[in-house]
């Protein structure tokens, strides 16, 4: 069905589906309905060859919240323990394997992934209600980070050149680390785990994933995949679990890399963890941290309304705004401000709010209850603060649906301009000019994604020199990176600065080492 | 029902014009290419009126000699009525020039040097006054109101027309509500200046008899902010909330309502949109209504399939007008295939588009009269190809409709009409800020080296334009 990649090819991209062709379309239903058959989906916890089902946690359809898409063991200290320790040992065999034939296993579950696209979207779809064509881009992302990285390591096995002088011979090769721990998030539920499990594995670290309790049976698909391609057992754990689980893990002294996507208070409590170097330890935690976000698109007055309207409102609205790259605030030029907070408005007001598996759905429900109630309270703030210019439509009121929102005239510190809400609320402010913007942008603690709209050369290099930002992205939206085109990631407190699916996401995977021979005998250069 | 084409072959022709019989063998018809391509080329005004002329002939020499120059040039185009002041758009000019990796030709080099406020100034209204006097070229009013009178004048000299309204892009649904009132207000104008119009036989009447003098066309992707490619029923049953009275409107005032076609993104949204609203009871006698092929889709041949199966599973008097075009969307397609990886849905080889042209044509014409036909090209061969076929296949030469564009056809919309053919122009009505990403669009299509008036206008030899493709 979908072409597979060879290891010697150069990467290219898993093309997304052609939704826009009714054959692609018709496709959908019966993969909704194989996955429907085979729910709950139990999701053990599994180390090395051993697997503990168990009910502990639930997860649930957010757009049908009576279905329950999985049945997950919820792991305690002692399997964090257990799973820790079957690690290092898996660690020491698999940095043994060279990287050509880790790589082959990579590619290998990117192609078990690859014959299951739509099984593997339409669970992305019960699980998370994403979308279909996010779901599947999601699917698509992940077998890229596994076509990816499975390249990258072969080409870092070969290490770097170093100079040399008459007489020495300079080495510079990576070692892997050791243990990582994975911790991810539900939003891109299979992507993101696979990447960051992938990049461990990649460079021969061995990989205890600990997924968000909201999307347990996407992380088991991820460990299926890699374990059908012939990651050995002890490679590669699942640890379904809540944030106890991912705190135990992190403070493991074992435990010598910590692969983290999601909130910023999470994140600064790991880096804190991660610091303590209990008795037993005797590494230092690198910790690979990819936090929240609070993105501006900057909308000068030469601006061409016409395409920055539809970026502005995708980038802020898809997926119900719960990535952390989407749009949450618009700084527009005061010349233009007025048309462009009537036409955006206008425009989320056209909105589609409904269920994930529905193709004419813009906005699915945000993922569980208390983030609905997250999300409201913003909302409720911004009307009290300011003014809202479109959201106050009608949702279906069984799902966790929040109305896709616009709120002009917040005043500055507003609680809605500077946290992140990670929902369908966008706040639109004017400015004076694109300067005033750059201060506005450059004020915050953030530093994820960008836009800007303009078409003089002139304010795209002015902006490019001022942006903080990770990925700043000119004249469309600003989600939706892909591997090896936009490899992705966070400055100031979003993130660490790694960049996913980019040259150099996996060195933070491994340790550098540099070997100096002296070549010299009795004055010979041999 | 061929019989009627057959009918109009026996009588005399609306014109009473002489047409030659042709045979079908493919030499009688190159052989009429020939023929037919040499004597429009004859019928073609002095060199000195060629669209490529109008436009600031250096600058476009330029523009077509060096892409990143073409790209600055077109890049200033398009940003020209969002600027704020003459200061302003001299910046921009400044600012497109700077990034030219070889710095700014000679010729553009003096523009650089406008660094005092009222230099910029007096520069950036040249420069303003050159993009208003190049749309002019291709956009007749601001309103339907103000085309009228260049539309009255098209007709006395034989040409008939069609109104697209430009606009801005639909995202909102009192935008596409506001772009329906135009439409339907263009309707009723046009219909009410037309009937004052002394009689053109050629331009009212074919084989399947009457043709309306009012003709609007329209673009679906204006009457719905909801097109979505993943779910085009969404768009289409947004859109024909403000179709259908459109049709209704056209039908009580008789005049002719053509749906455009756009990319590939919407193209299902509109054909099942038109297919589903003509197919409706009170849309089976009128109004005379359109849509369009495009040949550069490799899968146009399977279009012309499902249209034809409706055409004569759901016959209409008077019959659907197919317009066939090689399609606007060129770049966009190969572009969007490439970002996402899927199959490049347009012919990249421009031999291959041309081909496919004339496939269609000739079934169209086949196809006839079940529908009505317009050959919509400014390619000289391609026209005088369809010409060709048309005799060939003994009908009268006012039973095919040959449609060219505003600023880019003029030339041969002229021979057209003065060899006494049936020729429609499309005429976008539609203010500067509006118009824009129209006109750049056809700039660059025309400055691009596959573009046939670009090869006519570097002076490659008529028997090499007529040659087959
Ligand atoms: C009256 C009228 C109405 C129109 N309405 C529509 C419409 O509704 N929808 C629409 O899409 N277009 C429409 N067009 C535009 C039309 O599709 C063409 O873009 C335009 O007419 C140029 O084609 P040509 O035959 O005149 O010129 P030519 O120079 O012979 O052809 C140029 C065309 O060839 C194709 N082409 C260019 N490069 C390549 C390549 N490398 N490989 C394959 N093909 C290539 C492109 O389609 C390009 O536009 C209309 C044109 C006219 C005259």
């Amino acid at each position: 069905m979908f072409a597979a990649t060879t290891s010697t090819s150069t990467f290219t991209n898993e093309p997304v589906l052609e939704l826009r062709r009714a054959a692609v379309r018709a496709r959908l239903a019966d993969a909704l309905a194989t996955v429907d058959a085979v729910l709950p989906i139990r999701v053990p916890a599994w180390i090395g060859v051993d697997t503990r089902e168990g009910d502990e946690l639930l997860s649930t359809d957010p757009g049908e919240p009576e279905r329950v898409v999985a049945r997950a063991a919820c792991a305690g200290a002692e399997e964090v323990a257990a799973a820790v320790h079957s690690a290092e040992r898996g660690a020491e065999a698999w940095s043994a394997v060279p990287a050509s034939e880790r790589a082959a296993v990579l590619i290998g579950a990117a192609a078990w992934m690859r014959e299951r696209r739509l099984e593997l979207a339409a669970l992305e779809v019960r699980e998370c209600a994403k979308p279909w064509p996010e779901a599947d881009a999601d699917v698509c992302e992940a077998i890229d980070f596994l076509e990816y990285y499975a390249r990258g390591a072969v080409a870092l096995e070969a290490g770097r050149t170093l100079a040399q002088a008459p007489g020495e011979r300079n080495e510079l090769s990576y070692a892997p680390r050791g243990v990582a721990a994975v911790i991810s998030p539900w939003n891109f539920p299979i992507a993101i785990p696979c990447g960051m499990s992938a990049a461990a594995l990649a460079t021969g670290n061995a990989v205890v994933l600990k997924p968000a309790e909201q999307s347990p049976a996407c992380a088991l698909r991820i460990v299926q995949a890699l374990r059908a391609a012939g990651a050995p057992p002890s490679a590669i754990a699942l640890l379904p679990g809540n944030g106890e689980a991912g705190a135990a893990l992190v403070r493991h002294p074992k435990v010598h890399t910590i692969a983290f996507t999601g909130s910023l208070p999470v994140g600064l409590e790991i880096i804190r963890a991660a610091a303590d170097t209990p008795t037993g330890q005797r590494h230092l935690k690198r910790v690979v941290a990819e936090l929240g976000g609070k993105n501006c698109i900057i909308v000068d007055a030469d601006a061409d309304l016409d395409e920055a309207v539809p970026a502005i409102v995708s980038s802020a609205f898809l997926y119900a705004g719960q990535k952390c790259s989407a749009a949450s605030r618009v700084l527009v030029h005061e010349a233009i401000a007025d048309a462009l907070l009537r036409r955006v408005a206008g425009a989320a007001r056209t909105l589609v709010v409904g269920q994930a598996e529905d193709l004419a759905t813009d906005v699915p429900p945000v993922i569980e209850r208390a983030a609905q109630a997250r999300v409201n309270r913003y909302a409720e703030l911004a009307a009290r603060d300011g003014v809202i210019v479109a959201g106050h439509g009608q949702v279906p009121d069984r799902g966790w649906f929040c109305p896709p929102t616009v709120a002009a005239e917040l005043p500055a510190g507003s609680a809605v301009l500077e946290e992140e809400i990670f929902g369908p609320l966008l706040a639109i402010e004017r400015v004076r000019d694109v300067e005033d913007a750059c201060e506005i942008v450059g004020a915050q603690p953030f530093g994820l994604t960008g836009g800007l709209f303009a078409r003089n050369p002139a304010t795209v290099k002015y902006v490019r020199a001022r942006s903080p930002v990770g990925n700043l992205y000119v004249n469309r939206g600003i989600t939706g990176a892909m591997v090896g085109r936009q490899p992705f990631g966070g400055n100031r407190l979003s993130g660490n600065g790694t960049k996913a699916g980019g040259p150099d996401y996996l060195l933070q995977f491994v340790e550098p080492r540099v070997v100096t021979e002296n070549t010299m005998r009795h004055g010979l250069v041999v | 029902m061929t019989a009627r084409i057959v009918a109009t072959h026996r009588t005399p022709s609306a014109s009473g014009r002489y047409r030659p019989a042709v045979g079908s063998t493919s030499e009688q018809i190159e052989a009429e290419v020939h023929r037919v391509g040499a004597e429009l080329a004859d019928a073609f005004p002095s060199p000195a009126r060629h669209p490529m002329k109008a436009l600031d002939a250096r600058a476009m020499e330029l523009a077509a000699a060096d892409l990143e120059i073409r790209a600055a040039l077109f890049r200033f185009v398009d940003v020209v009525p969002a600027c704020r002041s003459m200061d302003d758009l001299a910046r921009h000019l400044a600012g497109f020039l700077d990034e030219l990796p070889d710095g700014p030709p000679p010729v553009l080099a003096a523009i650089k040097v406008a660094d005092t406020r009222a230099g910029r100034a007096a520069l950036g209204a040249a420069a303003a006054a050159g993009v208003k006097h190049m749309a002019h070229r291709f956009i007749v009013g601001e309103t339907p109101g103000t085309a009228v009178p260049v539309l009255r004048r098209l007709w006395a000299r034989g040409i008939a027309s069609s109104v697209d309204l430009l606009g801005e892009a639909t995202v909102t649904e009192p935008e596409a509500d506001a772009y329906a009132a135009r439409c339907a207000d263009a309707l009723r104008s046009l219909s009410a200046a037309t009937a004052r119009w002394p009689e053109r036989p050629t331009l009212e009447r074919d084989g399947s008899g009457g043709l309306a003098r009012a003709n609007v066309s329209v673009k679906v992707s204006a009457l719905t902010p909801l097109l979505r490619p993943d779910a085009p029923e969404l768009g289409e049953r947004d859109a024909a909330r403000r179709l259908a009275p459109l049709l209704r409107e056209a039908k009580a005032l008789g005049a002719h309502v053509h749906i455009d076609t756009e990319s590939l993104d919407s193209r299902e949204a509109v054909l099942g949109l038109v297919l589903a609203l003509l197919t409706q009871e009170e849309f089976r006698d009128g109004p005379s209504t359109g849509i369009v092929l495009q040949a550069y889709m490799r899968d146009s041949p399977e279009q012309l399939d499902q249209i034809l199966e409706w055409a004569s599973a759901h016959e209409r008097t008077p019959p659907p007008v197919i317009r066939l075009v090689k399609g606007a969307y060129w770049d966009h397609e190969v572009a969007e295939a490439g970002q996402h990886g899927w199959p490049v849905p347009v012919f990249e080889v421009k031999a291959e588009c041309d081909r496919n042209f004339e496939a269609l044509t000739r079934r169209l014409l086949a196809a006839r009269p079940t529908v009505r036909v317009a050959i919509a090209s400014h390619n000289l061969r391609s026209v005088a190809h369809a010409i060709a076929v048309n005799r060939s296949s003994g009908a009268d030469d006012g039973d095919l409709e040959l449609q060219v564009l505003r600023g880019l056809g003029d030339d041969l919309q002229d021979a057209l009409a003065a060899r006494g053919f049936r020729v429609r122009t499309y005429c976008p009505v539609g203010d500067l800020v509006a118009g824009m990403a129209y006109l750049v669009r056809r700039l660059l299509e025309n400055t691009s080296n596959e573009s046939f008036l670009h090869a006519q206008a570097s002076g490659v030899p008529l028997d090499e334009l007529l040659a087959p493709p």
